[in-house]
Order: C-alpha cells, then structure tokens, then sequence
C-alpha cells in the first residue's frame, strides 16, 4: 500500500517555484484564455440567435478585453523570451534577468492598452 | 530558539488518507532541518520515517519538500527558513511511508538514458586510460555533479503531469555522457531523448535548476540537448 503519485492543480500551483514559476501558471493561463476567447468567437457565430447574442457581448465587454489581452500579450512575450532560450541555452545563465526584461516590456504595453480600452469603454 | 516543524505523516498500515503533525522544538539558527527530523525521531514519535544516509549532501537521500520547495534536508539551515518549517515527501512518486517515496519510477526513467560509459574501440596503444583535453572535460562538468536525489524531477510540472517523462535528472545523465568526447553512443542517446516523453515534454519551467542542491544548471544542460536533436552537431 502506498499513497498515489498525483499532483493536484491545488498542490501543483503550492510549488514555490518563485518568479519561473509563476511565468510558467501564466503562460498556460494565457494558452487557456485565447482558446476560450476563440471558442466562444466560433460558437458565437455557428449558434447565432439569443445564445449567439449572448456570447458576443461577454467577449466584447471591456472586462473581457482587458483579460483576453492579458492572455495574448503574455503568451507571446514569455513564449518568446522560451523560444530565445531555447535557440540559445547559454542565454539561459541569465534566465533572471530575461524574466526582468519579459515584465519590463509585458507592464507598460499592457498597462497602456488598459489605459486604452479603459477609457473607450467607460470614456463614452 | 522554538521551531514548529509541521510534518507529512502517513502510514499504509494505519491510516487511509495523509495528515501532517506538528511538534515545538528546540532548535539552533544552525541547525539543518535534518537534524531536527532526527530529534522529532529520536526524542518525540520514533514511528517518524525519512531516509538519510550521509548527511552531508553527497548522497541525496534525504531530498524533500521544505516549506514548499525542494531541498536536501542535510543541507538547510533553520536561519534559511524560519521558524515555522513544513516538511513534506516529494512530488510526482508514490508516498511508501511519511517522507519515504517509491523511487522507482525516477530510476526507470534514468536507466532509460543508458547512464553509463560506452565505448567498444580497443584501448590507446599503451593500454592505459583514453586521455581527454581539460576543455573537453569542461564541457560536461556541471552534469557530472548529479547525486541523483531527484529534488529536480519531482519539481517538474510535466513529470507530475506523466511519470513517463524523463524528467530533468535522466536529462542531465544524458547530457553528461552526450559531450563526453570518449563515448561513442551520442547519436543513440540522441534518439532516445528525442523520443516523446524526452525532451518535447521539457517547457523550461526552469524549477529543476533551482532545486538541483549541487547547483547545476539543468536547464541549460537540457536547452543543450534540444539544440543538438534540433541541429545533429554537438559541440
């Protein structure tokens, strides 16, 4: 008898793994995010009517953006700096510092299109 | 200073499910946590199983989850963690006895690599050693320090997701007789870490290199070995 070896998401996502880590979590919740966003573009336009409807304001709403956004810039940047990485492992002495920089490009881009969906949204 | 140490208990021939128990102890700033798993054994609850056996972090027998992350339990000091200290077996292998895990699956993984030197050419003509450049024992360096306690592995997402996955250790062996410049079955082991559950399943989460208690920086090692299966050269 011994206990079984399945890792949980819960007991995954306990793993102190630090920043790494955490670039990891997002860059699948990323994945996850633009496969939703897509699907529900896809189911919006084969169900149509009420259902169809509804589908479209959730991914046209503001709040919506502001995440499915989220998804996408972060998605590309860390897979970008992974694929770098990957071309050139003795970049990966500095994998730190290439985090630094993937947050130092991912803030304000995001930051400024937040501004930008932000104020279209609420600014009238 | 007092220290709680909060631990993973389990017990096939008692319990059905986990729990974890928590002991107050006496403890130094110096102290390494594995000596305060030795007192709890010693002075508390002797039914308390870990494996240790050198103590010093050459044998890699006492690899665990310490507050969260693996270490080897000989090697960290209470002043590194604090005072309140979890203590929990490894990820991703089957829990035989509180912090004892079934390492089966992890040696599978690294016989998969053909973890030994192979060369069939006849000896140098004195008979004597094959001689290598210090640059070409350079090369593989880092990889020769694997002690095997699976701190990486069991770190991983994707060998927690599939014990299928080599997982970082088997890589690292891989690596190690790869660049050997005196091994003659690069191109085999090529193969097999190209296979699906080699290096395609590595997302360079990057947790083994900062679990790796000898500091060896496998994720390079790894992003090496993809290159070579991507490029055939290894230099």
């Amino acid at each position: 008898m011994s206990l079984k070896r399945n890792v949980s998401l819960a007991t995954g996502l306990r793993y102190r793994g630090q920043g790494p880590m955490l670039t990891y979590v997002l860059h699948r919740i990323g994945g996850l995010g633009m496969a939703i966003f897509v699907a529900m573009h896809i189911l919006a336009s084969y169900l149509g009517g009420d259902i169809g409807g509804l589908l479209n304001d959730i991914y046209e709403n503001w709040a919506f953006q502001i995440f499915v956004f989220f998804c996408a810039l972060f998605h590309a940047i860390n897979g970008l700096r992974i694929t770098i990485l990957d071309l050139f492992p003795k970049l990966i002495e500095h994998s730190r510092e290439a985090i630094w920089i993937e947050w130092a490009v991912f803030i304000p881009v995001y930051g400024i299109a937040v501004f930008v969906i932000l104020s279209t949204a609420l600014g009238g | 200073m007092q220290v709680t140490l909060k631990i993973f208990r389990y017990n096939p021939e008692v319990d059905k499910q986990f729990h974890y128990e928590t002991y107050t102890i006496e403890a130094e700033e110096n102290d390494r946590i594995l000596d305060l798993l030795e007192h709890v054994k010693g002075y508390k609850d002797g039914t308390l199983s870990f494996r240790r056996s050198c103590a010093h972090g050459v044998c890699g027998s006492d690899a665990m989850r310490i507050n969260g992350r693996n270490m080897l339990a000989c090697k960290t000091l209470v002043r590194d963690i604090g005072d309140r200290i979890t203590v929990e077996p490894l990820l991703g292998l089957k829990v035989v006895k509180d912090l004892i895990v079934d390492m089966e699956p992890f040696f599978d993984n690294y016989k998969k690599v053909l973890p030994y030197f192979i060369n069939d050419s006849p000896l140098p003509a004195d008979g004597r050693e094959r001689l290598q450049s210090p640059e070409q024992r350079a090369r593989f360096d880092e990889s020769t320090k694997c002690i095997l306690c699976a701190a990486c592995t069991t770190s991983c997402p994707s060998f927690w997701a599939s014990d299928q996955y080599y997982g970082p250790a088997a890589l690292v062996t891989a690596h190690r007789f790869i660049f050997d410049s005196r091994d003659e079955a690069a191109a085999e082991r090529l193969h097999i870490v190209a296979e699906t559950d080699g290096l395609a399943r590595c997302h360079t989460a990057y947790n083994c290199t900062m679990a790796c208690p000898r500091e060896i920086p496998i994720t390079k090692a790894i992003g090496e070995l993809k290159l070579a299966t991507l490029t055939g050269k290894i230099e």
